[in-house]
């Protein structure tokens, strides 16, 4: 059951002065996206800042603030076509202090671009952009060596630093490495092969593997949180429509199903995608399900394949990426969204941080901005929950401070913890 | 066995965009949806009708209504809010001048889009709006490409792009303060392409203005703007009758037309594949001000 996969969700990872807005930018025009008002902007922003040329960094650098200083500091997403795929590609910050929005950028996200620039080769914040991709679950990395023309397409200095980041990749258990020497200046190996430059490598250019990479490994078994429950009394029929989306798997007409956290059963008697009558529907469409059985099922309640369905938990061990300014301090009580349901928490235990260049476990009392950790958690009531490394949307959930109303943490499960 | 067809990128991206709906219907108190006419608030209405089908929608639609619209808008809006038998509530820039919330400006450069800030801001302290979907797209310009799907706005209505919350696996945080609210958009992940693909696939009609049609025009700025009541012209800008049709639909004062024969969504479609200037370029002369001018006024509580 693997299908083409329409869009492909990208993040675009490196440390400030890589090379990712140049890159981004040089994508983006040799593959015919930018319009020329859009070149003609540029290259008026360029000649503002006495830039020599066309400065295709000024494009993606959104923000009036990033301009002024020239750094990237949200996220900014762009679409474009390789080739008949969608690419969804988002530009994440390079600087350490906004490791939040990489976390942001990389959740959810299929493929990794990871820039690291020939001369300078590994730093710790490549080893760090590499052990987040691998906790947030990204599969592959195309890994850039960038500026390979500043070390005149030094054959050795891309085989060494493409070792090394297959051997950090492997230290942290993570993504599959494809390295590519680039520059994305010049667009070497960006969106054509340039055996001109690099006739020792014969690898593929960067749209190459954005077009050809397999999709995600589907998440096969059924999940939809219920988003909504839709009533409609035309008259003849009371109608009850269980809506949401359908975060893994797929659901066909007769299929039996099990409501969570209740666990009671019945069947697919009609469902809908987006207002229309179908048999079948798959991850990730919205779905309107309708039962053969009228359950009690409301909001936040999960629907699922009654073989292998997952339990309801109030404990499990998490690993955190804490996001906000104010730090976690001990015990901390929040409000955690999971799926379509929001229920106060506490973090009942601070096991540990993760020092992410070295991977490295010590003792914490805190958690500040940009930190990982290892925490467990208390639901006031149970949740639907499963190991993120099974289920993204089941093993998920972002936790808001009550006091402020900031998503202060990103949180991904490890274990369900049995009841007490 | 179950048989599943393959996916189109339009049907991931419509899916997504039913999600966020639904997600903002469920945890908001009072959405509306803002429905300018134009073809993206179509398309958002469109899909909202799917979100809750075959229900109706729980929401109602509001119009910023400048008072210097296009009259075909106008029609289409009314007609379209009649056969789905929903809510509409027109705000209108008018009314703020008459109240004196606002002065309106003068001259062959006056436009009411700074205007509409006000007038939106009010209406949503008025009805208690939580939350106002918008049909902005991330592709249309630098600074709406950083902005999230649930879009964070104090008690003055302010963005502030460096504060935005982290929205990880399509987990929304829409708490709220007294005053606050959230600008939600749906389908900020498509492109104009993606409109107007979407709306040949689903037959959907749009105002005729979106088509070739004659129309007395006059150039300023190299863009073809409409002879229009509400725009006051200088001496020099003679105004002649051309073959056009509008790429965006907005205020009369400030959206330009291009000149083409595309008479139906399919020749749009094809115009548009071949176009190599953006939808923005070619229509927002409000945008060409400043670098930074989007940025700013929506820091300000713009759309
Ligand atoms: N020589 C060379 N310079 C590059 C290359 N890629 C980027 N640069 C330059 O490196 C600097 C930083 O690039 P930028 O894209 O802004 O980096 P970011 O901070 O990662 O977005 C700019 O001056 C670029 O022109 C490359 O492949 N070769």
């Amino acid at each position: 059951m693997t299908l083409e996969t329409p869009m492909l969700r990208v993040v675009a990872v490196g440390s400030v002065d890589d090379g990712k807005s140049t890159l981004i930018g040089r994508l983006l025009h040799d593959t015919g996206h930018l319009t020329r008002d859009q070149i003609e902007a540029v290259e008026e922003a360029s000649r503002r800042r006495g830039r020599k040329g066309i400065d295709l960094a000024l494009l993606t650098d959104g923000l009036r603030a990033e301009r002024e200083q020239g750094i990237t500091i949200d996220v900014a997403y762009r679409s474009f076509d390789a080739n008949g795929r969608r690419i969804l590609l988002g530009d994440a910050p390079g600087h350490v202090q906004y490791t939040r929005n990489m976390v942001t950028a990389a959740a959810g996200a299929d493929v990794a671009i990871l820039l690291v620039d020939a001369a300078n080769g590994i730093l710790p914040q490549t080893r760090r952009h590499l052990a987040l991709c691998a906790m947030l679950g990204v599969r592959d990395v195309i890994a850039c060596v960038n500026k390979i023309d500043l070390v005149d397409y030094d054959e050795a200095r891309f085989n060494e630093i493409a070792d090394g980041l297959r051997q950090a990749a492997d230290a942290v258990d993570g993504p599959r490495i494809t390295a590519i020497p680039l520059s994305a200046l010049l667009g070497v190996n960006l969106v054509e092969r340039s055996p001109e430059q690099t006739p020792w490598y014969d690898g593929p250019s960067v749209l190459e593997v954005l077009h050809d990479i397999d999709p995600p490994v589907a998440e096969d078994a059924f999940r939809m949180p219920v988003q909504w429950v839709i009533r409609h009394d035309d008259g003849d029929v009371d109608v009850r429509g269980l809506a949401g989306r359908i975060e893994s798997g797929a659901v066909a007409v007769g299929d039996e199903i099990v409501a969570l956290p209740s666990g009671a059963t019945s069947r697919i008697a009609r469902l809908e995608v987006a207002g229309q009558e179908r048999d079948v529907a798959t991850a990730p469409l919205s779905v309107t399900l309708h039962l053969e059985d009228d359950l009690d099922v409301a909001r936040g309640d999960v629907i699922a394949a009654v073989e292998g369905a997952p339990q309801a938990a109030s404990r499990c061990t998490a690993t955190i990426a804490w996001l906000d300014e104010k730090p976690l301090t001990m015990p901390g009580r929040f409000d955690a969204k999971q799926g379509t349901r929001t229920v106060p928490v506490m973090v009942e235990a601070l096991r540990e941080r993760l020092e992410l260049d070295t991977m490295e476990r010590v003792p914490a009392e805190t958690l500040e901005a940009n930190d990982i950790g290892v925490v467990d958690l208390l639901a006031a009531s149970p949740l639907v929950l499963e190991p993120y490394a099974e289920n993204r949307a089941l093993g998920s959930l972002i936790l808001i401070d009550p006091a402020t109303n900031r998503t202060v943490a990103a949180v991904m499960v490890s274990g369900v913890l049995a009841e007490a | 066995m179950t048989v599943l067809t393959e996916l189109s990128t339009l049907d991931v991206l419509e899916a997504e965009a039913i999600h966020v709906i639904r997600e903002c219907a469920a945890e908001c108190e009072r959405p509306a949806l803002l429905f300018s006419g134009g073809k993206d608030s179509i398309v958002l209405t469109h899909l909202a009708v799917k979100a809750f089908a075959p229900a109706g929608l729980p929401f109602p639609l509001m119009h910023v209504d400048t008072g210097h619209n296009f009259d075909e808008v106008i029609d289409y809006r009314d007609r379209m809010v009649a056969d789905l038998d929903e809510r509409l509530i027109v705000a209108s820039v008018q009314d703020s001048i008459d109240r004196g919330r606002v002065e309106d400006e003068t001259g062959p450069r006056a436009s009411r889009n700074r205007l509409q800030t006000t007038t939106l801001l009010d209406a949503i302290a008025e009805h208690r709006f939580t939350a106002c979907f918008g049909g902005a797209r991330r592709d249309e310009e630098r600074s709406r490409a950083k902005e999230r799907f649930f879009s964070h706005r104090d008690a003055f209505g302010q963005w502030d792009p460096r504060n935005q919350r982290p929205e990880p696996w399509s987990l929304y945080n829409t708490r709220l303060r007294a005053g606050e609210h959230v600008r939600v958009f749906p389908i900020s992940n498509w492109t104009e392409l993606d409109v107007w693909a979407y709306i040949e696939r689903e037959g959907l009609a749009l105002p005729s203005i979106y088509f070739a049609h004659e129309r007395e025009v006059f150039e300023r700025d190299g863009m073809l703007l409409a002879a229009h009541p509400a725009v006051e012209r200088y001496p020099h800008e003679e105004t002649f009758v051309e073959t056009v049709r509008f790429r965006t639909v907005g205020d009369a004062t400030c959206t330009g037309a291009i000149r083409s024969t595309a008479a139906t969504v399919a020749e749009v479609l094809a115009e548009t594949r071949a176009s190599d200037v953006s939808e923005r370029g070619a229509s927002r002369a409000d945008d060409r001000t400043s670098e930074a001018a989007m940025e700013d006024r929506k820091r300000n509580g713009y759309f």
